[in-house]
C-alpha cells in the first residue's frame, strides 16, 4: 500500500515506567521473552503491506536506532520500502524538541509531503496488539471519513480517566461516527477508549497540524480530535481483539503475563511477530540449555538461556542464567541477567545484565512488584521485599543494609 | 588476513549419513539445534577476518545455497567481502564433475589466480571445530612453508580413516600415509591446508591428479616444503550417523570442549524465509526438561531428556523424548515414546507411537555399517501413524505417509518408499 504512510510515535520515556526507561525509550522496552514493544506495530504494518514508516523519537534513541536498523527485519528495505527514524532537529528559528504528539508529526510535514501518500496512519509505539490496518483503512475509505480513530471497549467509570473516551454511533458492527470525544475525563460513562491509532487524509492532517501549531498544546487526543470533530467526518473503528498497555510497571507486567499459560490472551505463536534478531546478538546464541536439576513450569525462555534451577510462571529473555537451587517465580528477567545459586526472585522485573547474588531473596510475597534497573549487581544474601525499586548500574557496595522494605528505593 | 582467500570444499556426499543426506549435501546437515555443519567452517572464516571465500558445491546444493545466501550471516557481504558459490560447470570439452578435491580446485583455478595475498586456504565444510586460521597462516609464514596441513592426534584405531603425517623436530612433514591400515603415526590431517598461492597454481597445472591427500601432498613432500600445524582443540568429522549423534550429545556435556556460542559460531536463521521470527520456547503444563538443548519456537508439554531439539519442535503432553536429536518443526504426538532417534525436519509422529524401543543388538539389515548401535533414523517430512512401534537400528525413508507403515517396524529393518 504505497499510498499509505505510517508515522509511529515512539517518543519519550514515561515517568511511570521509572527505572525501565532510564536508558531507553518505552517503545524498545523488552516484551515477551524476545521482542521489543515496537515490534508489534512494526509487524502489524508489515502484515498490512504498509512499508513506508517514519518513527518519531527524541528520548535516548540509541537502542531504538540499533533495533530498527535499516528496517530490514520487517522487510522495509528496497526501492519502494523504508523505515526511518526521525529525530527532532533545529529549526531556523528555535531549537525544536517535539512539543507533543501532534507537534512531532507537524515538524515532519516535509517527510510526509516527500512521500506524498493518500493517507497517513499515526500509531503509538507502546501497545501490544495485533491488527490488520488494511481493515481499518478499508473502513475509513468506505465511510469516506476524514479521520478514523480506533477504539476498544472499556468499563465506564472504572478505567476512564486515563484515556481519550468517545461515543460511537452503531451504524455498522465495525464502528460508526464519533459523536462525542473527551480526553481523560474525570467522570464519564463513555465506553470507547482511544487506541491512539489514527487514519488521516493527508491534506486534512497537514491542515489540522498547521492550524494547531499556533496553539499552546499539541496533542492528537486533547487538541486535534476535538478540533476536527466539529466540522469533519470523524469515525470510530471498534477493535475487538487483545489490547495491552505498557505505560506503567503494573500494566507492563500484566500485559507480559498475558503471554503465558494455557490459551494465553496473547497467543504469540499465531501473531507472527518479527524482531531484529541481530540486536543483542540474539541470532548468535546457542539453543537454551536446560540442565539436569532444572524444573520448569509455564515459562517462556529463549536461546542463550541456561537453566539449572526452578522457574515457574516467568519470562526469560535470551542469555538469562538461572543457577542450581535458584527459584524464579512470576518474574520477568531481561537479556543476560543471572540468578545465582540458591537465590530467589518473586514478582520481580530485572532489567538486562542484572545479577541476583547467591541466596539473595528478592520480591514478593505481596502484590507489589520489585524492579531492578539495568546492570545492577544485587549482592549475596540480601533480602529485598516486594515493592522495592532498585536503580540501574549499582555495585554490591551500594547495598548498605541486609534488608529492604516495600517502598524503598535503592540508589 | 584480509588478503588470504579461502576455498571451501562443500561437495561432500557424506553417504554414511544415510537418509540425512538424501536431500542435502553433508555440509548442509543440521547440527546442534540451530546450526548446519558448514557453519563451523564459515564462522571460522568470518572470525579469522578473511574476506573472500569460494564455496565449491556439486552434490544437491540447493539447501546449502539457500543457507549461505549472500554470506551476510557470517559477515561476509559488503563491498570488499564476499562468498561466491561455484557449482561444477561444463568445460570446453566435456561435462566436468569434480573428480576429487584437487580437481575441484583446478577447475576453479581462475579464483586462485585472481585471489589477493600470497597464501590461499583450502578448507572442507564437513567438520565441527573452531580454529583461528590467522594463527595457522602465521605458522606457515614463520616456517617458510609452501604447504601447511593442520593435524591433530587421533586414536590409533582410527588412523585408517585419515591421511597421517610423520614429522621432524621442526614440524616438517617427512612422510605421509593416506588412509593406511597400519599407520606409523597417529597425527591425522584435518583436511585444512594453507598453500603458497603460486605454488598451488604450479602444482595443479603441472599435475593432472585429482586428490590432495592421495596425489598433490605426496608430490609436494618430495620438495620438503610441507609442514604440520598442530591443533589440539575439539574437532569431529561427523560423517557417520554414530559420530553425528555423538557430537550432538557432546553439546550436552560442558566438559566435552564444544561450545558454539563461545566459539562465535554464526548461522543463517532466516534461511527458508519464514514469515516471523521463532517465538520463545514455551514450557507448559507438565513439561519436564532435563539436560537438553532447546531451540527457539519449541513448545514442550511432555518430557525431554538428554536431547537436542531444533527450532519449532512440539512435544505434546505425555510424550517422552530421550537421547535423541529432533530437527525443525517435528511434531511429537501425545504419549509418544522416543529413544535414541535422529529425526529429520518436519516429521510428524502420531499419538501413542514408540520409536527406537527394542533390542539394540540387531544392526540394520540394509546398512549394517551405518546403523548398528541402536540409533533409529527417520527421514524428512515423513508422517508416522498413531499406535505403531518402531524398533532400534531402523531407517525410515523421507516423505512417507501413514500408509507406508506396518503396525510394527522391527529392530534392524527399514521402511522405504514403495517402488513405482
Amino acid at each position: 500500500m504505497a499510498q499509505v504512510l505510517a508515522m509511529i510515535l515512539a517518543g519519550g520515556r514515561v515517568g511511570e515506567l521509572d527505572v525501565l526507561t532510564f536508558f531507553r525509550p518505552k517503545s524498545v522496552l523488552p516484551y515477551g521473552g524476545l521482542y521489543r514493544v515496537i515490534d508489534f506495530p512494526m509487524s502489524n504494518l508489515m502484515h498490512s503491506d504498509i512499508e513506508n514508516v517514519g518513527i518519531l523519537s527524541q528520548y535516548r534513541p540509541f537502542e531504538l536506532i540499533s533495533h530498527i536498523a535499516n528496517g530490514e527485519p520487517w522487510d522495509m528495505t528496497g526501492r519502494q520500502r523504508r523505515a526511518v527514524i526521525l529525530p527532532p532537529f533545529q529549526g531556523r528559528g528555535s531549537s525544536d524538541w517535539y512539543q507533543g504528539t501532534a507537534d512531532a508529526v507537524y515538524q515532519n510535514t516535509d517527510f510526509i509531503r516527500m512521500n506524498d501518500p493518500e493517507l497517513v496512519i499515526v500509531l503509538s509505539g507502546d501497545h501490544i496488539y495485533r491488527m490488520d490496518y488494511r481493515t481499518l483503512i478499508e473502513f475509513h475509505r468506505e465511510k469516506k471519513a476524514d479521520l478514523t480513530v480506533a477504539f476498544t471497549r472499556v468499563s465506564p467509570l472504572k478505567d476512564s480517566s486515563r484515556f481519550g473516551l468517545a461515543a460511537i454511533e452503531d451504524e455498522d458492527p465495525r464502528g460508526g461516527k464519533v459523536t462525542e470525544y473527551r480526553e481523560k475525563p474525570k467522570n464519564s460513562n463513555l465506553e470507547w477508549a482511544s487506541l491512539t491509532i489514527y487514519v488521516f487524509k493527508t491534506e486534512l492532517l497537514i491542515a489540522a497540524l498547521n492550524d494547531n501549531a499556533t496553539h499552546a498544546s499539541h496533542e492528537f487526543g486533547r487538541d486535534i480530535i476535538p478540533m476536527l470533530l466539529k466540522k469533519h467526518r470523524v469515525y470510530g473503528y471498534k477493535h475487538t481483539g487483545y489490547w495491552g498497555y505498557t505505560r506503567t510497571i503494573e500494566e507492563y507486567y500484566r500485559t507480559s503475563m498475558d503471554i503465558l499459560g494455557y490459551r494465553p490472551k496473547v497467543d504469540i505463536r499465531s501473531w507472527e511477530i518479527r524482531t531484529n534478531m541481530a540486536n543483542d546478538g540474539i541470532r548468535d546464541r546457542k539453543p537454551a540449555f536446560v540442565g539436569a536439576s532444572a524444573r520448569l513450569k509455564d515459562t517462556f525462555f529463549y536461546a542463550g538461556c541456561s537453566i539449572e534451577g526452578t522457574v515457574r510462571n516467568s519470562i526469560l529473555f535470551p542469555g538469562v542464567s538461572v543457577e542450581k537451587g535458584a527459584v524464579v517465580e512470576d518474574s520477568i528477567l531481561f537479556f543476560d541477567s543471572t540468578v545465582k545459586a540458591g537465590a530467589r526472585a518473586k514478582r520481580t522485573i530485572a532489567d538486562s545484565a542484572c545479577t541476583i547474588g547467591a541466596h539473595a531473596d528478592v520480591g514478593g510475597p505481596g502484590d507489589k512488584l520489585t524492579v531492578i534497573g539495568m546492570g545492577t549487581d544485587v549482592p549475596e544474601n540480601v533480602r529485598i521485599a516486594g515493592g522495592v525499586t532498585v536503580h540501574p548500574k549499582l555495585k554490591p557496595g551500594a547495598f548498605t543494609k541486609p534488608r529492604y522494605k516495600a517502598g524503598e528505593v535503592i540508589q | 588476513m584480509k588478503g588470504t582467500a579461502a576455498i571451501l570444499l562443500a561437495g561432500g556426499v557424506g553417504s554414511r549419513l544415510n537418509i540425512l543426506v538424501r536431500h542435502r549435501a553433508k555440509p548442509a546437515v543440521p547440527f546442534g539445534g540451530i546450526y548446519r555443519i558448514i557453519d563451523f567452517t564459515l564462522s571460522n572464516i568470518g572470525n579469522s577476518s578473511m574476506t573472500s571465500v569460494a564455496v565449491l558445491t556439486q552434490y544437491k546444493p540447493l539447501s546449502l545455497m539457500d543457507h549461505i545466501g549472500d554470506g551476510a550471516s557470517w559477515d561476509m557481504s559488503g563491498r570488499s567481502r564476499s562468498v561466491k558459490i561455484f557449482p561444477p560447470k561444463t568445460g570446453e570439452e566435456d561435462w566436468d564433475w569434480y573428480r576429487g578435491t584437487a580437481d575441484a580446485v583446478r577447475q576453479n583455478i581462475s579464483f586462485v589466480e585472481s585471489a589477493k595475498g600470497n597464501e590461499i586456504m583450502i578448507l572442507s565444510g564437513d567438520h565441527v571445530y573452531r580454529m583461528d586460521y590467522r594463527d595457522m597462516v602465521a605458522f606457515h609464514r614463520e616456517k617458510g612453508a609452501r604447504v601447511t596441513i593442520a593435524t591433530l592426534p587421533v586414536p590409533w584405531e582410527d588412523t585408517h580413516q585419515f591421511g597421517t603425517a610423520i614429522i621432524d623436530n621442526d614440524s616438517r612433514i617427512v612422510e605421509w600415509e593416506e588412509k593406511s591400515p597400519r599407520a606409523k603415526s597417529n597425527l591425522a590431517s584435518m583436511g585444512i591446508y594453507v598453500f603458497d598461492r603460486q605454488y598451488l597454481i604450479s602444482l595443479l597445472t603441472e599435475s593432472k591428479e585429482d586428490d590432495f591427500g592421495h596425489h598433490i601432498i605426496p608430490q609436494a613432500l618430495q620438495e620438503k616444503v610441507v609442514y604440520a600445524y598442530a591443533f589440539d582443540g575439539y574437532w569431529r568429522d561427523v560423517g557417520t550417523v554414530q559420530a553425528y549423534w555423538d557430537a550432538n550429545m557432546d553439546l550436552l556435556d560442558p566438559a566435552s570442549g564444544i561450545d558454539p556460542e563461545m566459539w562465535g559460531t554464526m548461522t543463517n536463521i532466516n534461511a527458508g524465509g519464514s514469515i516471523c521470527d521463532r517465538p520463545p520456547v514455551s514450557a507448559a503444563g507438565r513439561a519436564r526438561i532435563k539436560r537438553s538443548l532447546i531451540s527457539p519456537g519449541c513448545t514442550i508439554e511432555g518430557r525431554v531428556e538428554n536431547s537436542v531439539l531444533s527450532p519449532g519442535v512440539v512435544v505434546k503432553k505425555g510424550a517422552s523424548v530421550r537421547n535423541s536429536i529432533i530437527m525443525h518443526d517435528c511434531i511429537i504426538g501425545e504419549a509418544v515414546e522416543i529413544e535414541r532417534a535422529i529425526i529429520d525436519k518436519e516429521v510428524s509422529i502420531g499419538r501413542d507411537t514408540a520409536v527406537g524401543i527394542g533390542d539394540a543388538g540387531i544392526a540394520n539389515r540394509e546398512h549394517p555399517k551405518h546403523l548398528y548401535s541402536g540409533l533409529t533414523v527417520i527421514g524428512k517430512r515423513t508422517v508416522i501413524p498413531d499406535r505403531i512401534s518402531i524398533g532400534t537400528n531402523c531407517i525410515i525413508d523421507p516423505m512417507l505417509d501413514e500408509s507406508a507403515f506396518p503396525k510394527e517396524v522391527k529392530s534392524g529393518s527399514s521402511v522405504t518408499r514403495p517402488k513405482p
